[in-house]
């Protein structure tokens, strides 16, 4: 196990040091006294596991493709933006645009997420155990975005494929999208993935709604006018 | 960009390190406003009297400046109490005085005066350059207090001094300060309505226009609550935006939540803050931080 601290040290240099931890055959790496600075474990393209304890700044795990990275506290803007694979993990909560365009892996929230959660996801897993923001989902493509709290206003707008779960209430649905009953695969997923990422989470499978595309936006026809006026 | 900061000690008769606090929040955004950095701090009531922050100009002989203010005072109402530090003089003055005359008396005397804060606890110190040299010119690190706000500057529309930095005073409405992060885009409607009215801006800062009409909400009678939930509907734009008054500190979030904030709240303190960075680096101990929500009021009291 390689500890890495941040105390009087460039985020390069941390990140220069995670990276060779991982280079010389590491796999588990703690980084103290993050002190929510930014850019911490920035495009890690290894299976490595890197703890981050307490809180981290902004695009913590960007960019990553394989490392579970586990967050002790709270993580700022743009938390794993475009990430390819891996986990990410936070035990408290998260701010904007937290897994914006991610493609692939699994992205763990205890807390709540603020605003444009998820947006333009093109695959992978979101989990959120608390609340999510305004707009969270906005053009998301594919992958599922379980939400076991409420969310925002504006939940799910201008959806494509992705599959929007939602334990509590939805303050607003976003323009195109409905809400229609989970089918069995749907609960039996939702119940396995809950139960391997969040087992504190008291809601089962069968007490989420799901969220998707009322496809109304997906192709153009001047003849529904009418619609796209309403949406743009 | 820029970075706001507020801390307000839920406890103690005043006497916490708030400016030391502050001080560290802002070194901490010092990199998210490299053009001037400032202040807003509530200390103990000054015996009911107000102290009045008077920016005296740039360059001259600014202690004759200040005796001509004192000696204009003292021929008004008896005021007696001067002092010096920096580009500032201030004033002890009744607590009875008619604050909006009194500032417009001072400012008669030369162009160059500005009265940068009136309150019974509120003093605003502000500058050009980083939280560092806010420090070294004024000792902010030693001043005490219940609350408070911080700003550090990027200027992206108007012009770069101290007038021109944050925090803002009210105007006309002692002890109400607020810091801004964004842009508030009717400024110009809001202000041509504002001077229809006779109403005076000191700046071309749009964030100038926050603080007078919260002002005019306070006057009206709203609670600080409600004049930040008004904002929402009048003020386009982007803002994270604090506001404090004698007794309490608030902020405001803007509809599309384009501006970061986040907070925490323990037993001890509240904390606020654009990035929470500033409150790590400031504050030792346990405590979860979370990020404002999109059209989020809160307004503390003490």
């Amino acid at each position: 196990m390689a500890e890495i601290s941040c105390d009087g040290r460039t985020t390069r240099d941390i990140n220069s040091e995670i990276r060779r931890a991982i280079a010389a055959g590491d796999r588990e790496i703690v980084v103290k006294d993050p002190g929510a600075r930014h850019n911490l474990a920035v495009a890690i393209l290894d299976p490595a596991r890197i703890r981050i304890s307490g809180s981290a700044g902004y695009f913590c795990g960007g960019l990553i493709d394989g490392p579970r990275i586990e967050i002790d506290e709270s993580a700022g803007w743009g938390l794993a933006e475009s990430m390819m694979s891996g986990e990410v993990l936070v035990r408290g909560s998260v701010g904007n645009g937290a897994a914006a365009a991610m493609r692939g892996g699994t992205v763990v929230i205890h807390g709540d997420a603020a605003a444009r959660l998820g947006v333009s996801m093109k695959g992978g897993t979101i989990l959120v155990a608390g609340n999510c923001g305004y707009m969270a989902g906005f053009m998301g493509q594919k992958g599922r975005l379980v939400v076991c709290g409420n969310t925002g206003d504006a939940f799910a707008d201008s959806l494509y494929e992705t599959a929007c779960f939602v334990g509590g209430s939805i303050e607003g649905l976003g323009i195109d999208a409905v809400i229609e009953e989970p089918s069995k695969d749907d609960v039996a997923w939702l119940d396995a993935t809950l139960s391997q990422y969040l087992p504190g989470v008291s809601r089962r499978g069968r007490d989420f709604k799901k969220v998707v595309a009322g496809r109304k936006l997906w192709n153009f026809d001047k003849r529904e006018w009418k619609v796209w006026q309403e949406a743009l | 960009m820029c970075g706001i900061v507020g801390f307000l000690s839920t406890n103690g008769d005043g006497q916490a390190e708030t400016g030391r606090t502050i001080l560290g929040m802002l070194r901490a955004l010092g990199c998210r406003g490299p053009d001037s950095a400032g202040v807003a701090l509530f200390g103990a009531p000054n015996d009911n009297r107000f102290a009045v922050r008077v920016k005296l100009g740039e360059g001259g002989d600014l202690q004759s400046k200040a005796r001509q203010i004192a000696v204009h005072l003292e021929a008004l109402n008896g005021a007696s109490q001067f002092s010096t530090t920096g580009a500032y003089a201030r004033f002890l003055v009744s607590g009875e005085t008619d604050i909006k005359q009194l500032a417009d008396s001072i400012e008669s005397l030369d162009k160059d005066y500005e009265v940068v804060s009136i309150g019974r606890r509120l003093e605003i110190i502000k500058q050009t350059g980083s939280p560092e040299n806010l420090e070294k010119t004024y000792c902010v690190s030693h001043l005490k207090g219940t609350h408070g706000l911080g700003h550090t500057r990027l200027s992206t529309e108007s012009r770069v001094d101290l007038s021109h930095s944050q925090p803002f005073w009210s105007h006309g409405f002692p002890d109400l300060a607020i810091v801004h992060n964004g842009h508030i885009t009717n400024y110009h409607q809001l202000r041509r309505r504002y001077e229809q009215r006779g109403i005076r801006f000191y700046t071309e800062n749009d964030s100038e226009v926050v603080a007078i009409y919260l002002a005019e909400q306070l006057a009206k009678g709203g609670s600080l609550q409600e004049a930040l939930e008004l904002m929402l509907r009048d003020l386009d734009g982007s803002y994270s935006c604090l506001a404090a008054t004698e007794r309490q500190l608030g902020f405001v979030k803007d509809p599309f939540a384009l501006k970061p904030l986040v907070m925490t709240e323990t037993e001890q303190f509240v904390a606020v803050a654009t990035e929470e960075i500033a409150i790590r680096a400031a504050i030792a101990g346990t405590y979860s931080v979370r990020e404002a929500q999109v059209k989020e009021v809160r307004v503390w009291q003490r």
